[in-house]
This record gives structure tokens, C-alpha cells and sequence, in this order.
């Protein structure tokens, strides 16, 4: 693709394109003659003109006047129509088939630390089961004292808590290792979600049916059509591990493992075993499927690390990111990403203007809370030059988020997993984003 | 023998006409005298504690051995495992002669002859214990009203057993939930193979047999070779492969194991139609597998339960623990350079856009790279 005025201009009405959100102010803006917003940021004309009778004052507006919905017609809500852009989307081409395969949250639609239940992206190896929970029975087996099994009422009479966690795929930014690849955050970093868990702990169920001494892992079990295994460390069962039925209040999401999943914070996402139906008991691992011939990390040598369970400390900044342009002129200006890591909470966030030449330390809003995402925010004044953004993290155990390169002199370009790499977006002057990499 | 049958006619028509009321008209005043009898080793009632016997508050309801912190006899423990709970009914049965109803009891008690006694002193124990008023039969009753409580209306819902406070419980774990699992409900469900063989089923088939049966279930994702159509996953082939640009991750080049083509293929394959291979089919593609991988040569290979733990898979020796901790940029953990970082101006070096490969744009369709 040129670098030329067409091909921007071709970059500009794409990006425009996916972030429809933004397209009916847009219009409004530039029917109205104003070149503000978008028009003047594709312009570059950042001087603001003498202001001049803003319709959406001057005329009334139908809301208005007219009588809106009643409280019978959305008894379940959805976003408002103008929102209707800021959806979960799949790379038809990652994948043989949508049934196993992934989409990916809109993470620059997002703020806070909390994502909106039906935002999180999707991750299923046999689509998505459809489980009458009056029909699901999770049963405890193996080298137990007592073999159980439990329904769904018996699973909510267990003390409950409640706890925000980040999930994130360990495939996350896996296209990106031999370079920058897709141009959007939500693409580059969006297999990653943190909702606020409501369930019980693992410990009180294994504890029900009595762990054999011998008993040192753990298998869960899903019900689904791929029946999705994964062998965890006793230690780690014991220690944080939910049983959860609940996310942000309400019933898990069907695509989220209705009506029961495992919850494994810090620890990525495939573990997380969703539509959960069994946990065995055993004293060694299952070496299943999804640890050996997937979820192992080749190196560069020909060697491949296994049970790699932990995710990184990473950042990445959302907005402005491609598909979230700058649409305005020079001045003040909001840079905004997520930071997280299984080791806890996040320390600090410290973002580059210049490609990582020099750095600032941002400011972490919002909840801090062990294995959840942090939302950090460096509001600076932009003078409409052209900036590499980029986001370090640092978390609680010291770790500090590498560069690409960095990992890549480690692991090689073949390893899919576990790329916690700083990620570049190249802002324009005309406040186009690109994913980029940068010397 | 001619007066049986009388006293089995009225006794059935004593328990039709006053079960219920019978054990709810007992005279808990002369229940309190009558329990004077058993306070030399039982108290009951505020501050009551374990004595010689277990107190008796909340007796009613309670699984038979079960108070906490009494040290009970093995029969009577046994007993509540075996399903027994406290009731007007399981009371008056073990009231009349203890030691017929749990063999081994430590109560020395000899019991009460007369039904009127007993019928006072369980009234009096009924005063002290919440599923007391429940606890009779006649609340049965009650049930049949109740609204369905799988409609989710709006409206408060009635409780869906009337009986709650009858309801056994079971005596594991610590907060009794749950109930003990069948062996044929575990057996239905643990099908996990693991590499020491564990859990691998009766069965044979040979590389042959799995051929057929592979061009039928499996190749039309597969590929008759495994070589993997469109993206479906490639399963043979790629020795060598794993230090190259492009490595080909297959069963033969990179799984270290083959109890996981076992296990992966009998739980989620054919994909849209898991479950739906016999044991022995199952062993006849995995063979068919080591056969495409060149693991063994000869196509009248026979895999079987017998000799499964004797294959392995040539890349079994390169996998490693996690030692991303002991890399460069995670072992020298310290305060990060904050200015002049690099020596120069950041220039691009890579671009998005060079593959331009985001959905939404025309390219994206041809592009290679897919994740697994």
C-alpha cells in the first residue's frame, strides 16, 4: 500500500468505517460546515473557527419532543443504536472454522477495568453448548475419599465470593511475533477480559470429597462437544481457583461455559475451563491435547516449553490505537490502555511518546485489584506532531513488560504464545493510527 | 392365632387415622417429667451441652451421630452415614428399644414400653428442636400447591420442598452438599487416557483397519494423508521442521505423546460428532496415525492395549519446564530506563500495513498465518 494521499485517504474512510460510532457526528459536523472533528483532523487544520449556530442546539431535536420507549419495551437493554459498531469480531482467516475459533473484544471501545458481558471474546473448540443447567451435574472424582456429585442448586448452597480477574488467551498478540500484523488493538491484544466472578472456591469443593495425599493435579473437564481438558497443579486448585457461576452480577454468558466454569486467575485463558463438568483427582498430568500439541511454547532451538501457565506482565495503549483515530486537533488529548499480569496487581505504567526513547509514568485509575486489569491514563497536550505511543508495565513482583525484539532474541518467531511485547502505534499527524514496530 | 388379624386391622387403622395427629398431640408437660429420666445423661435447652450423651437441642432433623464435637459409638455414626436422621418416626423406633435400632449404641438405656411415654418425650424434644413443628408426616400436606418454581414469574416464589427441614443429609464433606457418585456415572464420564496408559480401554486395531476408517471419518478435514485441507490441521509429516522458519507441528514431529492422539480423538473427534468412534476404531485410527507418521512401517501394525505404552513419539525428549524467568529481560528485574533510551530517533521498521491482512480490508482473504 502507498504512503501517498490516496492511500491515506483510503486508510482514513476504513478506519472511519469501523468505528461507525463516530460516522453520524461526523456527517452532522461536515453537513453542518464545521470543520471540526474528523474534517478537520483529515484536513489537519487544527485552529478552531468562530463558532457558529450548532443545529443540534438550534433545532429541536425529535428526543426532544417525541415520547421514547416505554419501560415494557427492553426488558433485557442493549446498548444504545449508536453503539451498535462496538461489537466482538473475528479474523475469518486464523481459523478453518467459526464453530473452533476466536473473536476478539473491541477493547478501543472500552474503559474502566470491567468488560460488558457480551464484549468478551470468545474462545470455544466446538462451538457453543447450550446446557439446561437443570440437566449439568459437576462431579469430583479420582483419588478422592468420596466421589460426588453435585446439580447447579447444590453448587450456589457453598459460601460464595466475589472476585475481579482478568482472562486472557495465551495466544493473545500470537499473530504479531515476526511483526506488526493487524492493524486495531481489538485484533492485536483483544483475547483478554476481566469481569467481576461471583462463585466458590475450588479448595471448598475438592475439600467436600476429601483430596487423597497422592492427589498432587487436578483435571477439568467441560461439557461441550470438544470436552476440553487441562491438567492444573494441585497447588495452584487449592490456592485462588473459583468454581463460578456468575459474571457481573448475573448468569455466566452461554459462550462464557453457562452455567459453570472454572475460574484460574493469573493463568491463561484455556485453563479456564468453561460449561465445567468434571474435576479428577490424579497424581500426575493428563498430558492432554491442549498442553502438548497446543499451549507449549516452541523456541528458536527446537525445544518447546510446557505448562508455561502464567501470563506476562503487558500493556497495551486502546485509545488512540487504529481503530480508535485521534478525531481532533492539537491540544488536550486522552491516551488510554490496560495493563495486567498473573504475578498481581500492576505497579506501574509508564508510556512513550517517542517509540520508547523516553518515557513518563502514567496515572493508574480505578480499582487496583490482584490479576484484574488496570486501566492507566496520560492525558498530555498533543501539538499535532506525529507520535510512537507506546506502554510498559511494571507489576507487583518487579517484572517490567519487554520489547519485541527482546522476546524475540529469547524464544524466536515461532513460540504463538505467551507475546507480551510492547506494542507501537504510529498516531499521524492527520491522526491516523498504524500498528507499527519501530528501531 | 384368631386375634391377628384384629390387632392388625386396628392397628393399620390406627396408623391411617392418626399418624399425624397422634405424634402431634403428645403431652410435652409430661414429657418434661418423663425427660427427667434421661437428664442424668442428656441436657436439652439453653447452654446445653454434651454430657455422658449428646445434648438434644435441634435433635429433630439432625443425621443420626452427627452433633459436633460428641464423641459417639461407631454403630451410631455408622447408622447416620447409612441415612438415618432424627425424626418423630426414626425417635420413637430407637426410643422403644436402642439397642435393637443401633446395635452397638452406647446408650444404656433400656427403653419405653409404653407408646404414650415415648410420644411425650419426643413432643417435649419437639419444643426444643426448629424442624420440630415440621416434622411430622401431616406437613406433607403441604406441597401440593406450591407453584411451579421452574416459571420464573415475577412473583415470590413458594418454597419447593415443603419438607426442607426433613430433608436427609448426607454425611461427607464438610458442608454435606452433593451426593455420592455411582461407579457407572464415573466410569461414563472418565475417559482421560494418560501416558503410563492409565485409562486406556480394552481394544485393538491395526493401521490398515484405521485407513478405512480414517478415509471415511477423518479425511475430509484431514486429508487422506493428513496432510490437512484448507486449515484443518495437518497431522502427519514435518520431521525436521521444528527449527525452520515455518515449522510443521504434527503428531509424528512434535506431540510428545501418544496417549494424547487416543485420548483427543475418542473424546472430540470426528469433529461435529465426538463420541460417536467404538474403542476398538479409535485404536485402529491412531494406529493408521503412526503408520502415516512412519513411527511404525507396516500397515498390518496392530495397536492394542497390550503394547501402547511401548510406542513413543520421536519429539518426546524436547519439551522443557518453563524457564521464562531465567531470560534476559525477566532475570535482570530493575528500575527501567525512563530517558534517552535509545540513541536515536525511533524509525519504522515494521508496518501493518505492508500485510494488511485486518478483516474489513480486501487483502485479508489471501492472507497466510493462521493462529492454532
Amino acid at each position: 500500500m502507498s504512503n501517498g494521499s490516496i492511500g491515506d485517504m483510503r486508510e482514513f474512510e476504513r478506519t472511519a468505517r469501523a468505528a461507525t460510532a463516530i460516522q453520524p457526528s461526523r456527517r452532522q459536523l461536515l453537513t453542518a460546515g464545521l470543520a471540526t472533528g474528523f474534517g478537520a483532523a483529515f484536513a489537519g487544520i487544527v485552529t478552531r473557527p468562530a463558532a457558529a449556530d450548532d443545529p443540534a442546539i438550534i433545532e429541536v431535536q425529535d428526543w426532544n419532543r417525541m415520547l421514547g420507549d416505554g419501560v415494557d419495551a427492553r426488558p433485557y437493554g442493549s446498548p444504545s443504536k449508536f453503539e451498535s459498531g462496538v461489537v466482538r469480531r473475528n479474523v475469518p482467516w486464523l481459523t478453518a472454522d467459526p464453530v473452533s475459533s476466536v473473536n476478539f473484544t473491541p477493547l478501543h471501545e472500552l474503559d474502566g477495568i470491567i468488560t460488558p458481558n457480551g464484549l468478551c471474546f470468545e474462545r470455544h473448540h466446538a462451538g457453543i453448548a447450550e446446557i439446561d443447567p437443570a440437566q449439568h451435574r459437576l462431579m469430583i472424582s479420582g483419588l478422592v475419599d468420596n466421589p460426588l456429585v453435585f446439580t447447579m442448586a447444590d453448587i450456589k448452597r457453598f459460601p460464595r465470593e466475589n472476585r475481579a480477574y482478568f482472562l486472557e488467551c495465551a495466544a493473545n498478540s500470537g499473530m504479531e511475533w515476526r511483526g506488526a500484523q493487524l492493524n486495531g488493538c481489538q485484533f492485536t491484544h483483544g483475547m483478554v477480559h476481566c469481569v467481576v466472578y461471583t462463585g466458590i472456591r475450588l479448595r471448598t469443593l475438592l475439600e467436600e470429597a476429601g483430596i487423597k495425599p497422592s492427589g498432587t493435579w487436578l483435571l477439568a473437564e467441560g461439557a461441550d462437544a470438544s470436552a476440553m481438558t487441562r491438567s492444573i497443579p494441585m497447588e495452584k486448585a487449592l490456592d485462588d481457583c473459583m468454581v463460578a457461576f456468575r459474571m457481573n452480577g448475573e448468569a455466566l454468558r452461554p459462550e462464557q461455559g453457562y452455567p459453570l466454569r472454572l475460574v484460574v486467575p493469573g493463568w491463561e485463558g484455556n485453563m479456564w475451563v468453561k460449561w465445567l463438568r468434571r474435576l479428577e483427582v490424579g497424581d500426575m498430568p493428563w498430558q492432554q491435547r491442549e498442553e502438548t500439541s497446543k499451549y507449549t511454547d516452541l523456541l528458536a532451538n527446537g525445544k518447546a516449553r510446557r505448562f508455561t501457565w502464567l501470563m506476562d506482565v503487558k500493556s497495551v495503549v486502546t485509545s488512540p490505537s487504529p481503530q480508535a483515530p485521534v478525531g481532533h486537533g492539537r491540544g488536550p488529548m486522552v491516551i488510554t490502555g490496560l495493563a495486567w499480569s498473573g504475578n498481581g496487581t500492576i505497579k506501574r505504567v509508564d508510556v512513550s511518546l517517542d517509540g520508547g526513547r523516553n518515557w513518563r509514568t502514567a496515572r493508574l485509575d480505578g480499582p487496583s485489584l490482584s490479576k484484574a486489569l488496570h486501566r492507566f491514563y496520560l492525558d498530555i497536550d498533543w501539538d499535532g506532531s506525529e507520535l510512537f505511543l507506546q506502554s510498559r508495565a511494571m507489576d507487583e513482583a518487579g517484572f517490567v513488560q519487554p520489547t519485541k525484539d527482546e522476546l524475540r532474541a529469547a524464544r524466536g518467531e515461532n513460540s504463538i504464545y505467551h507475546n507480551n511485547g510492547i506494542q507501537t502505534w504510529q498516531v499521524r499527524a492527520d491522526g491516523v493510527v498504524e500498528n507499527v514496530e519501530v528501531s | 392365632m384368631s386375634k391377628f388379624p384384629r390387632l392388625a386391622i386396628s392397628a393399620v387403622l390406627a396408623l391411617s387415622l392418626f399418624p399425624a395427629t397422634a405424634f402431634a398431640a403428645g403431652d410435652a408437660v409430661n414429657g418434661e417429667k418423663l425427660f427427667k429420666r434421661c437428664a442424668t445423661c442428656h441436657t436439652i435447652g439453653e447452654g446445653a451441652k454434651h454430657k455422658v450423651g449428646p445434648q438434644l437441642n435441634d435433635v429433630i432433623g439432625r443425621v443420626a451421630g452427627s452433633a459436633e464435637g460428641y464423641s459417639y459409638s461407631k454403630a451410631m455414626v455408622a447408622v447416620g452415614k447409612a441415612g438415618t436422621i432424627w425424626s418423630v418416626t426414626t425417635l420413637d423406633a430407637y426410643l422403644t428399644k436402642p439397642k435393637d435400632f443401633v446395635k452397638g449404641t452406647k446408650m444404656a438405656f433400656a427403653g419405653l414400653a409404653k407408646e404414650s411415654e415415648r410420644t411425650d418425650i419426643i413432643a417435649y424434644l419437639r419444643g426444643f428442636s426448629k424442624a420440630g413443628e415440621i416434622a411430622a408426616p401431616a406437613s406433607a400436606a403441604a406441597v401440593p400447591d406450591a407453584p411451579a418454581t421452574t416459571d420464573r414469574a415475577g412473583a415470590p416464589q413458594q418454597a419447593m420442598v415443603a419438607a426442607a427441614k426433613d430433608s436427609p443429609l448426607p454425611t461427607h464433606g464438610v458442608f454435606h452438599l452433593g451426593r455420592l457418585a455411582t461407579p457407572a456415572e464415573i466410569a461414563a464420564w472418565d475417559i482421560d487416557v494418560r501416558p503410563d496408559g492409565l485409562g486406556l480401554p480394552e481394544g485393538k486395531g491395526t493401521a490398515a483397519q484405521g485407513e478405512v476408517i480414517f478415509g471415511e471419518r477423518c479425511a475430509s478435514c484431514h486429508g487422506d494423508f493428513g496432510e490437512g485441507r484448507d486449515r484443518w490441521p495437518v497431522l502427519a509429516g514435518g520431521l525436521d521442521t521444528l527449527t525452520s522458519e515455518r515449522p510443521n507441528k504434527t503428531i509424528g514431529s512434535y506431540w510428545p505423546y501418544l496417549s494424547t492422539v487416543y485420548d483427543y480423538v475418542r473424546r472430540a473427534m470426528p469433529f461435529g460428532d465426538a463420541r460417536s468412534l467404538t474403542n476398538d476404531e479409535v485404536y485402529a485410527i491412531t494406529a493408521y496415525l503412526l503408520y502415516l507418521n512412519e513411527v511404525v512401517d507396516d500397515e498390518n501394525f496392530e495397536l492394542s492395549k497390550e503394547n501402547f505404552t511401548s510406542i513413543h513419539l520421536p519429539n518426546e525428549q524436547n519439551f522443557i519446564v518453563d524457564d521464562r524467568n531465567d531470560e534476559a529481560h525477566n532475570a535482570n528485574r530493575g528500575e527501567p530506563c525512563m530517558t534517552a533510551c535509545k540513541p536515536a530517533p525511533a524509525q519504522v521498521v515494521k508496518r501493518a500495513q505492508v500485510l494488511d491482512v485486518t478483516p474489513d480490508s480486501d487483502q485479508a482473504e489471501q492472507a497466510g498465518g493462521a493462529v492454532e
